[in-house]
């Protein structure tokens, strides 16, 4: 596969009450975005399993994306710094399954934080298409 | 992979599903290639039974045409694929109720924000990104199970600690809406420190008749206890149904105390704020002759004498300084401080002193300040005092005040930076320190209730502007000035909301709950203990009966699921958000 | 006009705010009928159009966002939006109000909130959701966050062309719209109708309106909200990022010659709020705020004042008499000086923002036909014995909330509207509740 045509996947986490509504709005507001993008919200980006990050590598994705409910949480005030410790724990099996660290991104996106979301995926898109597929790095170890 | 196989597993079930996929006239179709999704759908997915394509999904027609598919194609499972999920979610939903099917066996998938929308101009992508979601959230209805809301039972009662001015008032209105009240105080008497207060501003009402006003409303009320001299000691329970023990010390000779048990569905904590008390040498407190404290001054006004005169003393002059115990700075050596405004400072001290220049002839007043804080209408008692003869004098933090003893008055020293920071001298013969407030001691108490506290000491709830009277304790809530420093209206303002929100808990005597909570999967679980120490809301146990295992109580959980992130085998879960929905929609969305 | 049957429910919300939401939801959820009246086409009020909230800076649409979906989707709930209360009447034990519910010339029910109408309408007039700075069409959905999220046309600037009517893919715009009335029968009333902007005009020497680059902070707000305006911190004159941005703080509060001699309570907060979040945007930005006493009286709200000044937002105690403008656009500035060495001085600015006081909403008290509602000397409701009650106002089983009984901040607001839902419930619960004997010592 050359790198010219690879299109990276990248799997969004995303939040129901504070960051779904924030991609939404970079919807309304027509800004673009990378479309090998895929949304998958949940209700508070704390729950995220590092082996649901491990999960998507696995099952092909070339990078994850966790828009994180940052300080707006409605559910717990430390929000970002238990989903910090997650994310963390997720880099390191990446670490050790042989997968790019640098695929692996958070960021706290708001309820209206759209433009901060398009940069955020469209500079993880950038970065994974420099990196290329997942599949030609350690994810054949991995599993 | 792990969970394809868990799915064959289950393939031989046969799920009869239902998949509507919206154009929105054009909305969705102009760049999502619908039919294409439609038919890949139809291709690929042979429990899809019914697989179509609608103009408007949200429309009547088409919630009925979908009510009819699900009742004569018996589909007990939908998706729906459209807009964002926070315009229509609920409608669907409420369809799929009308249908007879579990509401929780339908999903929305976004097609239009987060597909059509954002990658206008790019069809392909946008198709693509489309048939994903439609994808995962068949994959999810597939390994979806039926939720019903939980329902618990509530005691019909409220248990309120302390019975200051906030107490009182949440007393009164849940006993007028028929909820048994239990009101503790710890002290004899009740009312707090209203109680001792003299005239209140900006009300020109005194303290002890505020009080009686609120007590004689719940006079005669008869599903009111009020317990004085009384403690909590224990509690257990959760939302709906605590346990608390309470100890009555007795005032007859003979039974010292009795010890009493109470059900209810919901506890407020009314417990009031201490008031500063400076160190001694703050400001000369304790060491020079005629400094006293705010509090001092509003007791000795309440004796309605014609002269101010304090401890023999004739005043003529005197002095506030404000800010003492507020507004601290942070230490250098991260020691405490209270950096906080105690907000009813300003206010009460420029009142007091309108009283002063109402009630006695001739009496100068310095006021030395560093931002009057007289907020809202409290404006026009710093204009009427100033106009009154007090006068206001600046000084800034790095810069306080000196107070000295001089023959039988004090010389009070400040710098201002209006006369190019010259130390000024005044003599006068009372310095009154505008003391802010400070969390009130209750350590018993603290110990009893675990309630967590912010970092200026006062309880802490769960959001200021979302759940403001909430903590971390589902059902405990607080009010008053055991959250903040308040005033007096601030603060029966906060007891009645508290009082709205126990009320939504315990007035329908049963409570209806989000069905997405955590729950426990037994076999997995290998008692780490993890989800325990992650759970900020106490909602998980481990149950040695079970022979240790974790065990999480619904009314307790909150959903947000931070502990599922932290199980090391993945034996607690999200109902509505399982493992294994997850990692099969992250699955099809890979494809 | 169309007359619509009589409905009845427990309690009426007038004001579709923070507050008037926060007091329909904790209704709702104790169980009583509520119903809800908004005279704007979407709830919200101003917090639904502020950037993040002092004093822990977060984002207003993530917070209201909750409470409006929350409204929209209870099941208790029946919310009136572009509709007003033509009038109240005490009948009985209760009230009988008449609500006028404005045609939005779009079908609701069939509006999917696509945008097609707006992009197709060739008519701009300035947007009063964005304060003047944007424009919008002349069918329009009111901003991306709205609830209800349908289009409403406003006849007065339609000039019939029907090309919205041509691009709707729902067939949802209907011309033949025509007012409808409707009659709800109430047991109690909460007013929470909030406050009026001060108008900057009003104050001649700082020629707002006039200098291009004098905003109002309500403008501001929009100017640094994600939501914002012109996708970026500019200044309205050229485009430029401001460098240099000064402050009003009082401007139509604490001020006897323009009628209001009181605190407006939340502009030094909301002031240093947005030097805060310029600064984020900005970093080489200056901010000056001018002032006379910092009043930062809330739970956590000094705190935010320390950091402010940690962050280099900088703090001049004086009055600002006049600003003038300059050949070049930017701004000169002169105060007072109430604290250093005395004195008129001046100082040059690239944007000033006139942190604008808050006012009453004194039309409420029109609303009653046969009872009288009281108001205070400036116009707020008036509470009737605030030492016994901080809702209560003088007419019986009528209760207010937020900013309608004086100026307030969101976390008051909530609370206050906290209280109203409490005391309205125990008013109509008062009567009838079921009480269960208890045993109460004597001599309390
Ligand atoms: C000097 C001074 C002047 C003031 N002037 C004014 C004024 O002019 N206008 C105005 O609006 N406000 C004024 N205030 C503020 C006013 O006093 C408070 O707003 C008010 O007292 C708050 O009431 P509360 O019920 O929250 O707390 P509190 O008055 O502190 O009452 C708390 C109650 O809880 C009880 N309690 C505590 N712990 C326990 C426990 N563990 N178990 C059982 N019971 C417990 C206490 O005994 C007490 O009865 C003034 C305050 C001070 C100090
Ligand atoms: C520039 C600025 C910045 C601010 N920033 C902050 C901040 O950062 N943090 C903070 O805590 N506070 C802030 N505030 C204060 C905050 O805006 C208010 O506390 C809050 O909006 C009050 O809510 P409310 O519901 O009482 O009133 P409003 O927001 O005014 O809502 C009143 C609602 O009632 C409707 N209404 C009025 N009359 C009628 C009628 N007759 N019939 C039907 N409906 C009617 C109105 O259309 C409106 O929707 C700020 C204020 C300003 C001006």
């Amino acid at each position: 596969m050359s790198t010219h045509a690879f299109e990276p996947k990248i799997l969004v986490f995303s939040t129901n009450i504070i960051s779904d509504p924030g991609i939404d709005q970079a919807g309304m507001s027509h800004i673009n975005y990378p479309s090998s993008s895929r949304i998958l919200r949940v209700p508070c980006s704390s729950m995220i399993r590092p082996e649901f990050i491990i999960h998507a590598f696995e099952s092909g994705f070339d990078a994850v994306f966790i828009a994180a409910d940052g300080g707006d949480c409605p559910y717990l005030s430390d929000c970002s710094v238990r989903t910090a410790r997650n994310v963390q724990r997720a880099s390191e099996m990446m670490k050790e399954n042989g997968i790019d660290q640098s695929r692996l991104r958070m960021a706290g996106i708001c309820s209206v934080c759209s433009d901060a979301f398009a940069k955020g995926v469209k500079s993880l898109y950038d970065i994974t298409k420099g990196l290329g597929p997942v599949r030609s790095e350690g994810h054949d170890r991995a599993s | 992979m792990k969970c394809r196989q868990e799915f064959k597993l289950t393939e031989g079930k046969k799920e009869r599903i239902g998949v509507y996929v919206c154009h929105c006239g054009g909305n969705i179709s102009d760049y999502v290639d619908v039919k294409k999704v439609v038919e890949e759908i139809k291709k690929g997915e042979p429990n899809a039974i019914i697989v179509k394509d609608l103009m408007f999904d949200c429309a009547d027609a088409s919630q009925s045409e979908m009510i009819e598919d699900i009742k004569a194609q018996k589909l007990d499972r939908v998706v729906v694929a459209a807009c964002s999920p926070k315009l229509h979610e609920a409608t669907f939903r409420n369809m799929a109720k009308r249908a007879d099917l579990n509401p929780y066996m339908l999903y929305h998938a976004d097609i239009r924000e987060q597909s059509s929308w954002a990658h206008e101009g790019d069809m392909e992508g946008a198709t693509s990104k489309a048939l994903a979601h439609v994808r995962a959230a068949i994959a999810y209805v597939k390994s979806a199970e039926p939720l019903e809301k939980i329902k618990s039972e509530t005691t019909h009662s409220v248990l309120i600690i302390g019975g200051g001015i906030a107490g009182l008032r949440a007393a009164i209105d849940l006993s007028r809406m028929g909820v048994n009240v239990m009101l503790v105080e710890r002290s004899p008497a009740l009312g707090g420190h209203v109680a001792e207060l003299g005239e209140i501003y900006p009300y020109y009402t005194s303290g002890p008749e505020i009080v009686k006003g609120l007590v004689d409303e719940l006079k005669g009320r008869d599903n009111v206890a009020i317990y004085t001299n009384a403690t909590v000691m224990s509690y257990s329970g959760y939302l709906g149904k605590f346990e608390v023990k309470v100890k009555v010390t007795h005032r007859q000779p003979g039974s010292e105390y009795s010890e009493i048990t109470l059900h209810v569905g919901s506890i407020i904590v009314a417990t009031g704020f201490d008031t500063y008390r400076p160190p001694k040498g703050e400001y000369g407190y304790g060491t020079v002759k005629g400094v006293v404290t705010l509090p001092d001054l509003v007791k000795a006004l309440g004796d309605g004498s014609k002269e101010l005169i304090y401890e023999g003393r004739r005043i003529r002059e005197m002095a506030f300084i404000y800010c003492v115990g507020s507004r601290q700075k942070p230490p250098e050596d991260g020691g405490h401080a209270n950096l906080y405004c105690s907000r009813y400072c300003c206010n009460a001290a420029t009142s007091q002193a309108l009283t002063i220049h109402r009630r006695f002839n001739n009496v100068k007043i310095y006021h030395l300040y560093r931002d009057m804080r007289t907020y809202g209408r409290n404006e026009l008692m710093y204009e009427d005092a100033a106009k009154g003869g007090s006068i206001f004098i600046r000084f800034d933090e790095d810069h306080p005040p000196l107070v000295a003893e001089d023959g039988d008055r004090c010389r009070v020293t400040f710098w201002s930076s209006l006369i190019e920071n010259q130390p000024v001298d005044i003599l006068v013969d009372l310095v009154v320190l505008v003391t802010g407030m400070e969390p009130r001691q209750n350590e018993e108490l603290n110990r009893t209730l675990s309630l967590p506290a912010g970092s200026d000491g006062f309880y802490k709830e769960i959001h200021p502007k979302l759940r403001p009277v909430e903590t971390n304790i589902t059902g405990v809530l607080i009010s008053g000035t055991a959250q903040a420093p308040r005033d007096v209206r601030e603060t029966l303002s906060s007891a009645s909301a508290a009082a709205a929100k126990a009320a939504s808990f315990v007035l329908k005597n049963e409570l209806e709950l989000d069905p997405f909570v955590a729950f426990v999967n037994p076999q997995a679980c290998e008692a780490h203990q993890e989800c325990i120490k992650e759970c900020p809301y106490g909602a998980i146990e481990l149950v040695e009966e079970l022979g240790k295992k974790a065990r999480v109580t619904s009314a307790k959980c909150k959903g947000c699921g931070a502990c599922v992130a932290v199980c090391p085998t993945g034996a607690i879960q999200l109902k509505g958000y399982t493992n294994m929905e997850i990692k099969s929609m992250i699955e099809e969305l890979a494809r | 006009m169309t007359e619509l049957p009589e409905e009845a429910y427990d309690v009426l919300v007038i004001g579709g705010g923070i507050a008037g939401m926060e007091a329909a939801i904790d209704l709702g959820d104790m169980g009583f009928k509520v119903a809800l009246v908004e005279k704007e086409p979407t709830i919200g009020g101003k917090m639904l159009l502020l950037s993040k909230v002092f004093p822990t800076l977060d984002c207003a649409s993530c917070i209201s966002g909750t409470k409006t979906s929350t409204v929209s989707h209870h099941p208790n709930i029946r919310l009136l939006t572009y509709s007003e209360v033509a009038g109240i009447e005490r009948v009985d034990s209760g009230f009988v109000a008449r609500v006028t519910e404005k045609p939005r010339y779009v079908d609701a029910s069939l509006c999917t909130s696509c945008g097609e109408c707006e992009d197709a309408c060739p008519i701009i007039v300035p947007n009063e959701f964005d304060f003047g700075l944007r424009g919008r069409k002349a069918i329009y959905i009111p901003f991306d966050t709205a609830v209800p999220k349908n289009a409403v046309l406003d006849l007065d600037n339609c000039i019939y062309c029907m090309q919205c009517e041509r691009v709707c893919p729902a067939d949802a715009i209907n011309f033949l719209q025509v007012p409808k009335a409707h009659t709800l029968r109430v047991k109690a009333i909460i007013l929470a109708v909030g406050f009026k902007l001060f108008q900057a005009e009003k104050k001649k020497d700082y020629h707002y309106g006039e200098y291009p680059n004098v905003l109002t902070s309500m403008q501001m707000d929009r100017v640094v909200a994600p939501t914002r305006p012109y996708n970026a911190v500019i200044r309205p004159s050229d485009g430029k990022e401001p460098q240099n941005v000064g402050y009003v703080l009082c401007t139509g509060s604490r001020d006897r010659t323009v009628g209001n001699p009181r605190c407006s309570q939340v502009c030094c907060m909301y002031s240093m709020k947005q030097a805060q979040l310029i600064m984020g945007s900005l970093p080489t930005a200056d901010i000056t705020l001018y002032y006379m006493d910092i009043r930062a009286y809330g739970k956590g709200f000094e705190e935010f004042y320390r950091q402010s000044r940690d962050m280099g937002v900088k703090f001049v105690r004086g009055k600002v008499g006049k600003i003038e403008q300059k050949p070049d656009s930017n701004l000169t500035v002169y105060y007072e000086d109430t604290e250093g060495s005395g004195g008129m001085r001046k100082a040059d600015h690239d944007l000033m923002v006139l942190s604008v006081g808050l006012l009453p909403n004194t039309e409420v008290a029109g609303l009653f036909k046969n009872v009288k509602l009281d108001l205070d000397e400036i116009g707020w409701i008036r509470i009737m014995n605030e030492t016994r009650s901080s809702v209560q106002t003088n007419i019986d089983g009528v209760f207010a909330a937020g900013c309608a009984t004086g100026p307030k901040d969101i976390p008051d607001s909530v609370l206050e509207a906290g209280a109203a839902a409490s005391q309205c419930a125990a008013y109509i619960r008062g009567a009838s509740a079921s009480i269960t004997a208890h045993e109460v010592p004597a001599g309390i």
